[in-house]
C-alpha cells in the first residue's frame, strides 16, 4: 500500500515539473536552443492559425463547381464554359442593351432591357424553341398588344436550342449574328448557331451561370 | 502490403498532388498579422461563397478588385493606388446601397434593332459607391496628364465627407466615428468596367493591407 502511495506521489511530482519545465522546440539546425514562452505562445497561435488558413481555402476551394460551368461577360459580351480553370468554350455573345421602354398607360413605369448580374441556374433545355412574345416586343414595334396567346408564337427567331435561367431569361440563337459583340439585347443572351450547340451540348438542368 | 503503401506514398508524393489550395497566394504564411487578417477574409468570404450570387473582393494587399462567385475569381480588376481612412474600419461584409446613376437611353416605339445601346463607355471614371453599414469607396481614375485637377476634385470629395461626418454627428449626436472611407485609383477603363458590374446590394469583402 505504502509503495502505491509513494509511486502515486512520484508520478505527481514529475509531472508537475514536466508542466513548469521551460518549453523546447525541435533542433532546427543540428543544435537545441529554448525560447521563452511568449514567443513559444505566438509559435503556437502562428500554426494554428496556418492550420486555420489552409482548412478555410480548402472550404472556399471545395465551393467551386466541379462539373462545367457558363460564364458571361456582359461588358464585353462574351460567354465562356469553363471547368475549374480550363476554357472549354469561348464564344462572342450578345447581351442587354440597358435601355428603356415605357409601358403604355402604366405612368412612370418602365421595361429595363440589362442581363441580369449574379449566380443562376440552367433550369430548361428546349430544342426548336417557339418565341412567345411578350408584351414589350409589340410595343417596342409600335404594334397592339395581341389579346389572342397564340397571336404571340413565333417560331424560327431563337435558333435551334434555347437554354433558360429564369424569370424568362434564355441562352438562345439570333438571326442578328453581325451584332453579336454588342449590348443590344433585351436581356437574353444571344450566340452564333455554333457557339450554341456547344454549350446546349455541355450544359446540363442544373449547371451554374455567372453573369458579370 | 508494403509494395502498396510505397505506391500510394509515391502518388501523393509527386509533385501536383496533394497541392493545397492557396486563397491568398501572395500571403507570407509567418506572417501572424496578415494571416489573421486572411482568415478573418476567408471566414467571411465562405458565408458569401456559400450561397448564389456575385460579390466583390477588394483585396488591398494585392491590389486587386475581384468579382467573384462560389469562391471563383470571375474578373479582375488593378487597381493603380489607394488610400483608407483607419483599416479597423473596413472589416465585415457591406453591401452596396448607392451607386453612381447611368443615363439609359430610351427606345422609341417602331424605330428597330439598331437603336443606341448603352455600353461600359458610358459608364462614369469618377464616382462615390456607399455601403451599409457605412462605408463609402471612392473611384477616380488615374489620369496622368490632368494631375492637379484630379487632385483637387480628391480633395474636394475628402473634404465634402468629413464635413458631411461633423453635420451628421451635430444633429444626430451620433459618437464622434468617422465613417470608413477607401479611395481607389484605376485606370478610367477599369473603373468604367468595375460600375458597369455592380449590383445593387452587392456584398463586398475587404482584405486590408498591413503596408500602410
Amino acid at each position: 500500500m505504502g509503495r502505491i502511495l509513494l509511486a502515486a506521489v512520484a508520478v505527481v511530482l514529475v509531472t508537475i515539473l514536466a508542466m513548469n519545465a521551460p518549453t523546447t522546440t525541435a533542433p532546427t539546425s543540428g543544435t537545441s536552443h529554448e525560447i521563452q514562452p511568449a514567443q513559444a505562445e505566438d509559435k503556437a497561435s502562428l500554426r494554428a492559425l496556418q492550420a486555420r488558413y489552409k482548412a478555410l481555402s480548402k472550404q472556399l476551394a471545395q465551393l467551386t463547381p466541379t462539373q462545367p460551368y457558363i460564364l458571361v461577360d456582359t461588358a464585353r459580351n462574351r460567354l465562356y464554359v469553363k471547368r475549374q480553370d480550363e476554357i472549354v468554350l469561348d464564344a462572342i455573345a450578345s447581351t442587354g442593351s440597358g435601355t428603356i421602354l415605357d409601358k403604355p398607360g402604366e405612368g412612370n413605369n418602365q421595361w429595363v432591357f440589362d442581363t441580369p448580374r449574379g449566380e443562376f441556374l440552367v433550369k430548361s433545355k428546349l430544342t426548336n424553341p417557339t418565341w412567345i412574345k411578350p408584351d414589350w416586343a409589340f410595343v417596342e414595334e409600335g404594334l397592339a398588344v395581341p389579346q389572342n396567346a397564340a397571336d404571340r408564337a413565333e417560331q424560327g427567331v431563337l435558333g435551334d436550342y434555347a437554354l433558360g435561367f429564369g424569370k424568362g431569361y434564355f441562352i438562345h440563337g439570333t438571326l442578328y449574328t453581325r451584332l453579336l459583340g454588342k449590348n443590344v439585347t433585351h436581356g437574353c443572351i444571344r450566340l452564333n448557331d455554333n457557339d450554341l450547340k456547344g454549350v446546349y451540348k455541355l450544359a446540363r438542368v442544373g449547371t451554374p451561370i455567372m453573369i458579370f | 502490403m508494403n509494395l502498396c503503401a510505397i505506391l500510394l506514398l509515391l502518388i501523393f508524393a509527386a509533385p501536383g498532388w496533394g497541392k493545397e489550395p492557396e486563397a491568398f497566394p501572395d500571403l507570407n504564411p509567418n506572417n501572424l498579422h496578415e494571416l489573421k487578417e486572411a482568415t478573418r477574409v476567408l471566414e467571411e468570404e465562405l458565408k458569401l461563397a456559400a450561397r448564389p450570387q456575385t460579390y466583390l473582393l477588394i483585396d488591398l494587399g494585392a491590389n486587386t478588385i475581384l468579382i467573384k462567385g462560389r469562391g471563383i475569381s470571375l474578373h479582375q480588376i488593378p487597381i493603380v493606388t489607394w488610400s483608407a481612412g483607419p483599416q479597423e474600419a473596413l472589416k465585415g461584409v457591406h453591401r452596396l446601397m448607392a451607386r453612381p446613376s447611368v443615363v439609359r437611353r430610351k427606345i422609341e416605339p417602331g424605330g428597330g434593332v439598331e437603336q443606341e445601346p448603352i455600353s461600359v463607355a458610358d459608364m462614369p471614371t469618377d464616382y462615390m459607391l456607399s455601403f451599409t453599414p457605412s462605408l463609402n469607396v471612392t473611384v477616380i481614375p488615374s489620369v496622368a496628364n490632368n494631375g492637379l485637377l484630379r487632385g483637387a476634385v480628391l480633395l474636394g470629395k475628402v473634404g465634402w465627407h468629413k464635413v458631411e461626418d461633423w453635420v451628421v454627428r451635430l444633429f444626430t449626436e451620433q459618437p464622434a466615428e468617422p465613417s470608413a472611407h477607401l479611395r481607389l485609383t484605376l485606370t478610367a477603363d477599369h473603373a468604367q468596367s468595375l460600375a458597369w458590374s455592380l449590383v445593387d446590394g452587392m456584398a463586398i469583402v475587404i482584405r486590408r493591407s498591413s503596408d500602410k
